[in-house]
């Protein structure tokens, strides 16, 4: 049995929104092991967002549990979150979200910052993990002289900087031309096949059919759960 | 995180944002020149008061004056004889808390030899003269005891006075040779140093400044044995007069320790009040107002300038605070971005209080420079005496109080940004 890196028990998470409640996810429970590779699908208000938020560490759950990598993070202060998302997470978003005024290889190296690595090992590891995303001719360019799909591979190695135990994409093709997003999905594919562990977040049902395992969300409960192949 | 990463965040801030971070400095800028410049003033008073130290002989000289008497005492002024050598031998034998005493006679004399002539007033002197007055020789000797027992024709000059008369020779040249004062030879025993302010002889020297020279009077001296003086020029005058009835025109003395200064004044005091026969016709003037008023204009122009300085300082922080702020809700994604992978609260706190210090601190450094200028300014403005005088421990000083100001400005800014919410930051658009 391989290791479990998230767990959610009977999850729930209310918005109040303009005096009415909104009940983003409700009772949820879901486990993700080590080396799967699982899609959340829903359309949007079906709280697969909230869901993202709490895999990726960025939130709490005001039920329930939540456990990732053996972290109980349930009452977790901002600090301890921060900390499991620098080291267990790696996120890659739908619109980039590099930093504009530095250069690829700087923003590979900023989670390693965060982390505390010194600057030699730092800047080795950034190029070694450009050059892994096909990018080592690119260093010193900034975000702004890239395409979107080198945007989105600067993203991926960012994420894999700290060798985190969950790649997490929020539609991370969402921006990008079908033939672009192939690519990058290529890409996560091949990131799975060499052990790691991939949750991609989209409404997309093509992107679906090329995950192992697809978690589909309708009003804050799984609504179905099934394995391709 | 690491420091050095948040300076090179925080310069890559600025330098994006040029005009907008130096409108912003501004104010600091202001802040830290108006500091330096005034450290630099008052350090100008301060040189140029211990200046006027040395040239008057420091706190420890005390003159002895004549006072007008009351009107209930006018009927006993004959009674007193006034300023007179028998003061000076009352107060040596009576009052040992005085260390040096120079009674003073002087007469107008023409001064000549064979290569210049000119007038000046002779000053008739004790050895205590030279003490008293913080006399330094060049060449020589000063006047002796034995110079007053034998009436010695010896004379000890000044050095404007000996380059009129001996114009091109050097001072060790000038002693032993012969003046005449009023056609009566005398020999020069000694010549006094040259006395100029501090900057030394690449900057003003004494004689050749505008306003007014505080070593003048020390430079054109022309000093005599006090019986000499009264015998070969005086006595002929006023026979009636004998060398201890002569009024002194100056009598000084020196207070041993000048934790005992009233203590030593009562003392002579008590001397003078029997030499002059009970009548209260003298009075002592010591420099301790002169140096308190040189204190109080001191303490103004500290209290001012670093009014102007803290009120600067203060707008200059407000205007980084406004900056930050401005940076900060420009920035709400970035930070978004650098909380979701992993920078804690306290991470985004100290990039932005290191970016608001980034700014003081390049203001601060502008700022020294400014004031530099302003000192330029100042001193081709109103060349003088209190030249302002920049210091190392000043430009120090300003600069850690623009770091304070940056420090101070970036707290809230820096609170804010730390406090942001990573799921709504990163969604902000």
């Amino acid at each position: 049995m391989p290791d479990r890196v998230l767990r959610l028990e009977a999850v729930s998470r209310v918005y109040r929104l303009g005096g009415q409640e909104i009940r983003a996810l409700d009772k949820l429970s879901l486990e993700i092991f080590a080396g799967e590779f699982t899609a959340i699908i829903g359309p949007s208000g079906s709280g697969k967002s909230t869901l993202m938020h709490l895999i990726g560490g960025l939130d709490t759950p005001q039920e329930g549990r939540l456990e990732i990598c053996g972290h109980d993070l349930t009452e977790a202060s901002a600090d301890e979150l921060a900390r499991v998302r620098n080291r267990e997470i790696g996120f890659v978003f739908q619109s980039f979200n590099l930093l504009p005024r530095f250069s690829v290889v700087e923003n590979i190296e900023l989670p390693m910052i965060y982390r505390g690595l010194g600057p030699g090992e730092r800047r080795k590891r950034a190029t070694a993990l450009a050059e892994q995303v096909g990018l080592g001719d690119r260093l010193q360019n900034r975000p702004g002289q890239l395409s979107g799909g080198q945007c989105q591979r600067v993203a991926i190695a960012r994420a894999l900087a700290n060798e985190p135990s969950i790649l997490l994409g929020d539609e991370p093709t969402g921006n990008l031309d079908s033939k672009t997003g192939e690519r990058i999905l290529e890409m996560f594919r091949e990131l799975h096949r060499s052990g790691r562990t991939v949750v991609l977040v989209t409404h997309d049902p093509e992107i679906a059919e090329v995950c192992e395992r697809v978690i589909e969300i309708r009003d804050g409960k799984i609504r179905r759960e099934y394995r391709n192949r | 995180m690491n420091l050095l990463i948040a300076f090179e965040v925080g310069l890559r801030e600025i330098i994006s944002h040029k005009f907008r971070s130096f409108l912003s400095m501004l104010g600091i800028v202001l802040g830290v020149s108006s500091l330096v410049a005034t450290m630099a003033i008052t350090a100008g008073i301060e040189r140029g008061t211990r200046m006027v130290m040395q040239q008057i002989g420091g706190l420890e000289r005390v003159g002895v004056t004549k006072k007008e008497i009351a009107s209930d005492e006018l009927d006993f002024w004959t009674f007193s004889p006034g300023r007179t050598l028998l003061d000076a031998i009352a107060i040596r034998s009576s009052a040992p808390l005085i260390s040096h005493i120079s009674p003073e006679i002087s007469e107008y004399a023409s001064l000549a030899t064979a290569w210049g002539n000119s007038g000046r007033g002779i000053s008739g002197v004790y050895p205590d003269f030279f003490t008293i007055n913080l006399h330094e020789l060049a060449a020589g000797r000063f006047l002796a005891d034995t110079d007053l027992e034998n009436n010695n024709r010896v004379v000890v000059l000044g050095q404007l006075t000996a380059n009129q008369l001996f114009p091109g020779q050097k001072p060790p040249e000038m002693v032993g040779k012969t003046i005449f004062l009023n056609q009566i030879p005398f020999e020069v025993v000694g010549v006094l140093k040259f006395y100029q302010n501090e900057m030394g002889p690449g900057g003003r020297p004494g004689g050749g400044r505008r306003g007014w020279d505080p070593y003048r009077g020390k430079n054109e001296t022309v000093a005599i044995p006090f019986t000499t003086l009264f015998y070969e020029l005086k006595s002929g005058k006023f026979p009636q007069d004998t060398p201890s009835s002569v009024p002194l025109q100056n009598l000084f003395l020196r207070i041993g320790d000048l934790n005992y200064m009233s203590e030593a004044l009562d003392q002579v005091r008590a001397a003078l009040e029997v030499t002059h026969r009970g009548v209260e016709d003298f009075d002592f003037e010591t420099r301790q107002d002169m140096f308190d008023r040189i204190e109080a204009s001191m303490r103004s122009t500290r209290i001012s300038g670093g009014l102007i300085a803290a009120i600067s300082l203060l707008v200059g922080g407000i205007g980084i605070t406004n900056i930050m702020l401005a940076s900060i809700s420009e920035r709400v994604r970035e930070i978004g971005i650098r909380l979701a992978i992993g920078a804690r609260g306290r991470d985004i706190f100290i990039q932005i209080l290191i970016e608001s210090v980034t700014i003081a601190l390049i203001g601060g450094i502008l700022g020294v420079g400014a004031g530099f200028g302003l000192i330029q300014l100042l001193m081709w403005l109103a060349p003088g005496d209190n030249v302002p005088l920049m210091t190392w421990s000043s430009v120090v000083i300003s600069v850690c109080f623009a770091t304070l100001a940056g420090i101070f400005s970036g707290i809230y800014p820096a609170y804010k940004a730390a406090g942001l919410d990573p799921i709504s930051a990163l969604r902000y658009e």
